[in-house]
């Protein structure tokens, strides 16, 4: 290691009091907020900013985009949350968008989020941040939990060190926060940024001098963009020379290759000064670093155990979908039942006048948008638990764990999380993928997610596991779940080798200390995703409900009325006749099962619905008008109902599920008989890999659009369809001897 | 600190085993990565345990703790303390 030399005393004061006027008479000062990753940095955020962060995505790209407006007196604050980076020079789509709004957003302020408990490291991209002309405040975050590990920071040592005030803070408990804006503004101030070997100052002073005669690049940066050229990082190479500043880049470039050639490497150069200058300020800040045995390792000597590691990993997946399914089905059921026949006997009163308008609403859009709604409580247990898993650091436990498996497809561990997250609900595992760092990776774990056998899925393997192999319905269900896995990594293993090759290579994991998640992060969180499924059952699926409905009332044969044909006869029941065929040789060639698949692709147990329909008549159109007491009282009494079963089932957690739990009790059901009359096992069989394997629903489809375009999300739909009708054909063809 | 005949790679260290990186290979794909983390000449790391089926290594680097893959680690030389 060399000797640190000592910190620059060149603080340009004419730049930092011109700075401070300027924010001074700018109205809406724009704050950066940048810090490492696991800092704690959206804790504190949401402590600051709380219901006023607005998030969105940048432009382009899927990664979060996080802004305030706030008061404070007379003025307003503009609040940029950055995703989180261990440094500047990118690796991540987050990183590159940190720094491309350090470069871009003419920021005003920066505000660096630091983990008190991991100082030297944080300190890295603190020096990095100083090299840019921007006037800082250091938040100390996480001091609570530095003492706990009997790391004392003394923050003004570290404040005299680095030259910019630093405010203590704990985001959990809102320590620090309330003072934290008004320093900010009044107190940042530019550091002092570090002095690096001569030959790299006199390189970079030469480099600096150039963008100043050319006037195009922001003055804030010229320090940080000279000595990113002389670590030679390659997507700043790019960019300068794509904004036509190939001269510079070849500057930055000869000074290099001067540098190497005296046998100094500008990249590890740099690097090691910035980390002896860290060392340094470190020891200053925390005189008596003493570490203490912690509960991270404690709790890693568990979670991370050669033989306990993957069956602590297993059990928790395993309480995770107990502890979605038993504690929202209550609700599930109730969304799904009670509370649409309430709703529709409101709409029987309301629109009884109206018989065409009473039709859709009842027997369309009540059980249509309000099978999709009656998700919402398993997809809100369901992300609060994987908030609870991300946050408090077990997600990259599980990562380390699944690595080794998920090699032999070209992906590292983290590609496990959103494959597992796909068990409960397609649509949010899509969204997962984010969290991988290749775009070839997040592509092809997307389009093998849909394989993944679903919630939803479910319901359509009950009831005919129940209508047709009354014995074996447990391994029927079983075996799907089975199949949709196998499936998936084939039809990986098979992108992988022709359209998705592997990039790049190295695996690096950080393994953050675990936490006690905020539980108002969690909920925010939770709540949003939630709300934007719900937003896709307003617009989406009541638009394809309403279309099916009209179908299935436009009669297809002459003299009779709309609204008022048997199903058979309907446009729906028609074209599902001329389609019919191409099922044929999968053993299901009736239209009233393939009618049903169509609607399967708004959401899968739709299936189940629309068979229903079918073959069991009308009955959503003989709903009974309700009063607005009644319906209240009838609300009010299955609400506490749901709440109590609830609460009830929370013993039953830890009990093994069974599979197919329900099958002995749809035996019996009017549907499963209509079924195992229409179907031979052998065609039932084939059926449920169809279902399993077919199209994902508009709900995924979406999500796939909007985190990788719709050339993809419909690839993804084609591919599936011609894998679905293979697979059902096989097992057909197969299954009809044996069976 | 310049290579010696003793030094190994980071791979052949045994979890409880720690050492100080010498050098970082010049063609490492993860070399930027891990020079910003920390892998700097005179570093200390730690070699806490193996993943369940050997791999990857989950490595302690200061107050950091990292997973590498064993493959990643080759690139790393070390030498033990």
């Amino acid at each position: 290691m060399t000797a640190s030399p000592p910190p620059s005393p060149r603080v340009d004061e004419a730049a930092c009091a011109d700075t401070v006027a300027r924010l001074r008479a700018h109205r809406e000062p724009r704050t950066l907020v940048v810090g490492n990753p696991n800092t704690g940095k959206s804790t504190l955020i949401n402590a600051v900013a709380g219901t006023r962060l607005k998030v969105g995505n940048w432009s382009g790209v899927t990664v979060e985009k996080r802004e305030a407006h706030l008061k404070r007196g007379e003025q307003t604050i503009h609040l940029l949350d950055l995703p989180g980076a261990y440094s500047l020079s990118p690796h991540t789509p987050e990183e590159l968008i940190t720094r491309t709004a350090l470069l871009d957003e003419a920021p005003d302020v920066l505000l660096n989020v630091v983990d008190a408990g991991n100082l030297e490291r944080n300190l890295y991209l603190t020096l990095q941040l100083l090299e840019f002309r921007v006037p800082m405040l250091l938040a100390l975050n996480l001091v609570d939990e530095a003492k706990n590990k009997g790391l004392e920071v003394d923050a003004a040592a570290l404040s005299q060190e680095l030259g910019v005030p630093v405010v203590e803070t704990v985001g959990v408990k809102n320590i620090g926060t309330a003072g934290l804006l008004d320093a900010t503004l009044s107190r940042a101030q530019i550091g002092h940024p570090l002095r690096y070997p001569e030959a790299i100052e006199t390189a970079a002073a030469d480099l600096e001098d150039k963008m100043a005669a050319l006037a195009t690049l922001p003055p804030h940066a010229y320090r940080y963009l000279a000595l990113s050229l002389l670590e030679g990082d390659p997507s700043l190479r790019g960019r300068l020379s794509a904004t036509g500043h190939t001269p510079l880049v070849d500057a930055a470039d000869a000074h290099r290759a001067a540098l190497e050639l005296g046998g100094f490497d500008p990249l590890i150069e740099i690097a090691e000064a910035r980390y002896a200058r860290a060392g340094d300020i470190a020891r200053r800040a925390v005189p008596n670093a003493e570490l203490k045995l912690t509960l991270t390792e404690r709790l890693d000597k568990l979670a991370l155990n050669p033989w306990l590691g993957i069956p602590i990993f297993l059990g928790l997946v395993l309480l995770v979908f107990r502890l979605t399914f038993t504690i929202a089905a209550p609700f599930v059921d109730l969304i799904g039942g009670p509370l649409q026949d309430v709703a529709s006997g409101w709409a029987v009163s309301l629109l009884g006048g109206i018989p065409l308008l009473k039709d859709v609403v009842v027997g369309a859009i009540i059980p249509g948008v309000g099978t999709v709604l009656s998700f919402l409580p398993t997809l809100l247990v369901l992300y609060l638990a994987m908030s609870f898993l991300e946050d408090s650091g077990y997600m990259a436990r599980a990562a380390f764990l699944a690595d080794r498996t998920m090699r032999g497809l070209g992906l590292d561990g983290r590609a496990f999380i959103p494959l597992i997250l796909g068990f409960g609900c397609n649509v949010p595992a899509v969204y997962a993928t984010r969290t991988l760092e290749r775009k070839s990776d997040r592509v092809l774990v997307s389009m093998i997610l849909p394989f993944m056998s679903c919630s939803a899925r479910l319901p359509v393997y009950v009831i005919f596991s129940a209508a047709l192999f009354p014995k074996a319905g447990a391994w029927v269900v079983w075996s799907m779940y089975v199949l949709g896995m196998a499936v998936a990594f084939a039809f990986a293993w098979v992108l992988r080798k022709t359209s998705l090759p592997a990039e790049g290579s190295g695996v690096l994991l950080e393994l953050p200390p675990y936490r006690f998640p905020a539980w108002k992060v969690m909920w925010t969180h939770a709540a949003r995703r939630t709300a934007s499924f719900a937003k896709r059952a307003r617009t989406t699926v009541l638009a394809t409900v309403a279309v099916v409905w009209v179908l299935l009332s436009i009669p297809a044969v002459n003299g009779q009325k709309f609204g008022e044909v048997p199903p058979a006869q309907s446009l729906f029941g028609r074209a599902s006749q001329a389609v019919s065929p191409i099922f044929s040789p999968l053993g299901f060639g009736n239209w009233q099962a393939t009618g049903a698949l169509v609607p399967g692709f708004i959401a899968k147990e739709v299936v189940v619905g629309t068979l229903g329909q079918i073959y069991l008549g009308e009955e959503a159109k003989r709903a009974a008008p309700l009063g607005l007491v009644a319906g209240l009282q009838q609300t009010a009494l299955s609400t506490w109902e749901a709440v109590k079963t609830s609460v009830q089932a929370l013993p039953t957690l830890i009990a093994l599920p069974s599979l197919g739990a329900d099958s002995s009790a749809e035996q019996k059901t009017p549907l499963a008989k209509a079924l195992a009359k229409a179907f031979t096992p052998a065609a039932g069989l084939a059926y449920l890999v169809f279902v399993l394997l077919y199209t994902p629903c508009v709900a995924t489809i979406g999500a796939m659009q909007a985190e990788h375009g719709r050339r993809m999300a419909w690839m993804t739909v084609a591919y599936e369809m011609g894998i679905a009708w293979v697979a059902g054909l096989l097992v057909y063809q197969i299954a009809r001897h044996f069976l | 600190m310049t290579v010696s005949p003793s030094d190994v790679t980071l791979s052949t260290l045994k979890p409880g085993e720690a050492a100080h990186v010498v050098a970082l290979d010049s063609k490492h794909p993860l070399r930027r990565r891990l020079l910003e983390l920390g892998f700097i000449r005179g570093a200390k790391v730690d070699v806490v345990r193996l993943a369940p089926m050997g791999d990857p290594v989950h490595l302690r680097l200061g107050n950091t703790d990292l997973a590498l893959r064993a493959a990643d680690l080759v690139g790393v030389t070390v030498r033990r303390s």
